[in-house]
């Protein structure tokens, strides 16, 4: 799956070996909101069988914690799948940023692709991606793309582990989770830690601090909104950035 | 709230995420969009996680709180500081929590 058969083998194994090691420091993170969703899940009066079915195959943490009050308080089908669209459409950008790395797969292997992405999965892929464009130095573009590809689904193994191992002991044991004692702000430093290497030249400054204040001005506005806003407005300030510091042709 | 209606929802909620996830990669060959757009999209990680932090870091229920001995905005700082100068994601998160416990016990 994911590439020709026999020989690239080794290979395959091993872009996927170096995935699943660059996302082992965004672990705790995702570990993190696995437990505060899984408990959450609990706390809201779902039993066990649909809390874990709902945090092992919905697999979208802020997507659920929005939609969960709409579910219990009897809220139409309709309302409760476009609320968790609505929160889910900065992964829709994502989609368009990572489309010219996976255009060559067949349609079922883009939706596996998609279903597994992650903030953080995303923000490590590019990484090491970005500036290399959709070509990778060496091997054919065949090869390539399946480089590319094993070593995002390891990025994304890591994540879903992570997740799925947290979030069956997190659902089992939510009756004895005591909560408020800081954990959701653990994974806000483990957030913060992944990111900041990622800030590392000028457009990357301007658009994290747009996207921050952004953020912030718009708090108010319900269902992620405002970090769908952020985004947009981030992107927009780091591309104008990037304009500004190209050296003019002459 | 039946059973089945809770099944048909967990269903649904799983297609919603795989295709608001996935939405780009099954229009994307239709859909071309411009090339400095195209690459401008490499910092919508950052910004996305950025905006995820940021709030939670600043603020107390709807009040920004900049001060300096704000605990979350103290200890987001030196982790992200941290962070930075040594790369060492451990060090970074304990003295993150550290801080936290400090500020919130002397404060």
């Amino acid at each position: 799956m994911f590439g020709p058969p026999g020989a690239l083998a080794t290979s395959r194994r091993l872009a996927f070996a170096d995935g699943l090691h660059d996302f082992s420091p965004a672990m705790i993170a995702t570990a993190a909101w696995s437990v505060v969703t899984a408990v959450t899940t609990v706390k809201m009066g779902f039993d066990i069988p649909h809390a874990l079915a709902m945090n092992i195959l919905v697999y979208a943490a802020s997507a659920q914690l929005a939609v969960m009050p709409l579910i219990v308080g009897g809220a139409p089908a309709w309302l409760v799948l476009l609320t968790a669209a609505i929160v889910n459409l900065r992964f829709v950008i994502f989609s368009a940023g990572l489309h010219p790395f996976f255009k060559e797969h067949r349609l079922s292997r883009r939706l596996i692709l998609g279903y597994l992405t992650s903030d953080m999965g995303y923000l490590l892929a590019i990484r090491r991606w970005s500036g290399s464009g959709a070509a990778e130095p060496g091997g054919s573009a065949d090869e390539a793309m399946t480089t590319r590809t094993w070593y995002y689904l390891g990025l994304a193994a890591g994540n879903w582990l992570t997740w799925v191992s947290m979030a069956v002991p997190g659902t089992l044991l939510a009756g004895r989770v005591p909560t408020n004692w800081g954990l959701d702000f653990v994974g806000v430093l483990a957030l913060t830690a992944v990111v900041v290497p990622s800030v590392a030249d000028k457009p990357s400054v301007v658009g994290a601090v747009v996207a921050g204040a952004v953020s912030v001005m718009a708090r108010a506005m319900p269902l992620k909104l405002a970090v769908l806003a952020a985004v947009v407005a981030g992107v927009a300030a780091a591309i104008a950035s990037e304009r500004s510091g190209r050296p003019r042709r002459p | 709230m039946t059973d089945l209606h809770l099944d048909l929802l967990i269903v649904g909620l799983t297609a919603v995420t795989i295709v608001t996830r996935s939405l780009f990669m099954i229009v994307g060959d239709r859909l071309l969009l411009p090339r400095r757009l195209q690459q401008g999209l490499r910092h919508a990680p950052v910004c996305a996680l950025v905006a995820l932090i940021v709030p939670q870091v600043l603020t107390s229920g709807a009040d920004l709180d900049l001060s300096p001995l704000n605990p979350r905005l103290a200890a987001a700082l030196v982790a992200a500081t941290i962070m930075h100068y040594r790369r060492d994601m451990l060090s970074a998160m304990c003295a993150g929590m550290m801080v936290l416990f400090a500020l919130r016990w002397l404060v």
